[in-house]
């Protein structure tokens, strides 16, 4: 009997190895982060407890007074880190994000998916493709030339109007910089990446499906609305999902347009916000000034929580899959 | 009622591949025409051609006049053509997402069919018509997906019935099943031939023959022969379908 070489066997543990290590690394990375991210916070989960989430004033205390104790952790005297208006900034923004992006992300990639076909298809999905490789300081840039502007003279003052019968549409509209600006900013942001995810979808429906609806006398919309989104649904709300951790996370552009409030909680859509990304990038200056470190600490933890909230909307949105899916086990649907 | 159906000079094309010449063929009402021919030799495109199915694939263009009844097909809305001309594919291809009784009744909630009772009760008709109702009734609500091939295909038939289409088209409904399964949709065929007419596109010569009033055999995209299915069996006017019928290629 032939042997195998001693030598392509070694090769063979190596490759197997290297593998190993490959696949097990975003496991790793996000540990090791999840990790870092959580020692950091530590001080600053001790020193606010749940008021972090609660607190609505962020003071970074008198630096160059006293040092307080509190719970074992000192701080500069009258710090206090509440990330409330953050937490709601972050959810309001990425949430008007997706209230705009999903309808047009769909839409749109059913025309590509189904409507477009040659040139006309592939310069499209090559636009849609360039709006996701626009750099997100493009954007924001963007954001406070154009679209600020655009929503302080017309855009807002048309909303108004709604704010009669929709309390949170009331006026006044301000500077244009704020929570509806950043929503349209993260919509445009996510819009490219739930289309071509949504696109290639619906370009898996078996035509055996689309044809056996056809045949039967539905019309294209019909066939896209009974049944290629129902047999896309399972990937539409992962494609959701990821639009929405994208839109969370979302920091640059954000910033240039939410108007940078601080120590406010938003009472209409046209409110200056802050998100945690944008607090993060916004306020670490000023947190490496404070000789106890807490401050950073608090920064830190903010990330803790933007991350856990991350993790949060995208097991809340395979939980709402995975319930859809027993519902249509079990028969519910029909 | 079925409705004849009458085909004159139709082209069809993929693209530049010219892949039907010029068929002129009459298919009479409440008759069961089976549909013959090598494999590639147009016999799918054919029947697609008549539910206006073949105009939806990329490419897909077609050429001639095809008649239901007295109407010219090609000037009706193509969704309506649907509707009177059902369709039953090679493959079953029940939705997915929908439960069994789904799968029959949404042809008829499209159709404006809202109340409860009545779509339970041409769900029920419709699928005792496909022989299924038995094998299903205790299960109306399960997923359609969980149902075997024969069982499936049934749906499938019971989904075009439901809309009370006029002509019925199948295309090789029984290359997928088993021995038993085959035998219950030809029988299914016999018994629909009172309200439907049907056109089946079928490998079998034996099916034909067992099922068919009238036969077609296509080749290259040709109609080479067509007419009463005994004649065509025995004593086939054209060498080359003697050729095919005796097996000597195809
Ligand atoms: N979507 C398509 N695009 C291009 N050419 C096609 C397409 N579908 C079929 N054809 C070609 O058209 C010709 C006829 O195909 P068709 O499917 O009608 O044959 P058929 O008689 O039904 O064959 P089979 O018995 O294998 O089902 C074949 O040459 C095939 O290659
Ligand atoms: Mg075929």
């Amino acid at each position: 009997m032939r042997k195998v070489s001693s030598a392509s066997k070694t090769a063979d543990k190596v490759f197997r190895v290297a593998t190993g290590l490959c696949a097990s690394s975003p496991v790793l990375f996000l540990v090791a982060i999840g990790i870092v991210v959580f020692i950091e916070s530590v001080p600053s989960i001790k020193f606010m407890g749940w008021h972090f989430l609660t607190g609505t004033q962020w003071n970074l205390g008198d630096m160059y007074g006293n040092l307080e104790v509190k719970n074992g952790v000192s701080a500069p005297a009258g710090a206090t880190y509440g990330a409330l208006p953050y937490i709601v900034g972050t959810l309001a923004s990425s949430v008007i994000a997706l209230l705009i992006a999903v309808p047009v992300a769909i839409f749109t990639a059913i025309i590509l998916a189904y409507r477009v076909r040659g040139p006309v298809k592939t310069v499209l999905s090559i636009l849609v493709e360039l709006l996701a490789g626009i750099p997100s300081v493009v954007f924001g840039l963007w954001g406070v030339i154009v679209l600020a502007p655009w929503v302080a003279q017309f855009f807002g003052p048309l909303l108004t109007h709604l704010g009669v019968v929709i309390p949170f549409f009331r006026g006044p509209v301000g500077t244009g910089m704020g929570l509806l600006s950043s929503g349209l900013i993260l919509a445009l942001m996510i819009v490219p990446i739930i289309t071509a995810t949504t696109r290639d979808l619906l370009e898996q429906v078996p035509i055996l499906y689309r044809e056996g609806g056809i045949g039967l006398g539905m019309t294209n919309w019909e066939v896209v609305r009974k049944i290629c989104l129902p047999y896309v649904k399972d990937g539409l709300i992962g494609a959701v999902a990821l639009g929405w951790g994208r839109a969370m996370g979302e920091t640059m552009a954000v910033l240039m347009v939410s108007g940078s409030a601080i120590n406010y909680l938003p009472h209409s859509i046209f409110s200056p916000i802050s998100t945690m990304a944008a607090v993060i990038a916004d306020q670490l200056d000023s947190a490496l000034t404070d000789a106890t470190h807490l401050a950073v600490h608090a920064l830190a933890e903010l990330a803790l929580v933007l991350m856990l909230l991350t993790l949060i909307t995208n097991f809340l949105a395979r939980w709402l899959v995975h319930r859809g899916g027993q519902r249509v086990r079990s028969g519910v649907r029909a | 009622m079925g409705q004849s159906i009458t085909v004159e000079n139709l082209q069809a094309w993929y693209g530049e591949q010219l892949t039907l010449r010029e068929i002129s063929m009459d298919v009479d009402a409440n008759q069961v025409t089976a549909i013959i021919g090598p494999s590639g030799c147009g016999k799918s495109t054919f029947i697609r051609c008549l539910n206006r199915l073949h105009e939806t694939i990329p490419q897909g263009k077609v050429r001639g006049r095809v008649r239901l009844g007295t109407e010219d097909l090609y000037a009706m809305d193509p969704v309506d053509v649907r509707r009177v001309v059902g369709m039953v594919f090679q493959k079953p291809n029940p939705f997915p997402t929908m439960s069994i009784y789904e799968n029959v009744a949404i042809g008829l909630k499209l159709g404006g069919i809202r109340n409860k009772s009545e779509l339970l009760d041409r769900v029920e008709q419709s699928l005792r018509m496909a022989a299924l109702w038995d094998e299903v009734k205790d299960r109306l609500h399960k997923p359609a997906v969980a149902l075997s091939g024969g069982q499936q295909q049934r749906l499938c038939i019971a989904r075009a019935l439901a809309v009370e289409p006029e002509v019925l088209l199948m295309d090789e409904p029984a290359s997928a099943l088993d021995p038993v399964s085959t035998l219950r949709v030809e029988e299914l065929v016999l018994q629909l031939k009172e309200r439907y007419t049907i056109l089946i596109v079928t490998h079998n010569m034996q099916q034909a023959a067992r099922i068919a009033d009238k036969t077609a055999f296509f080749l290259n995209g040709e109609l080479i022969e067509y007419g009463d299915t005994t004649t065509m069996f025995t004593k086939p006017a054209d060498k080359r379908t003697e050729d095919y019928i005796t097996g000597r290629f195809g």
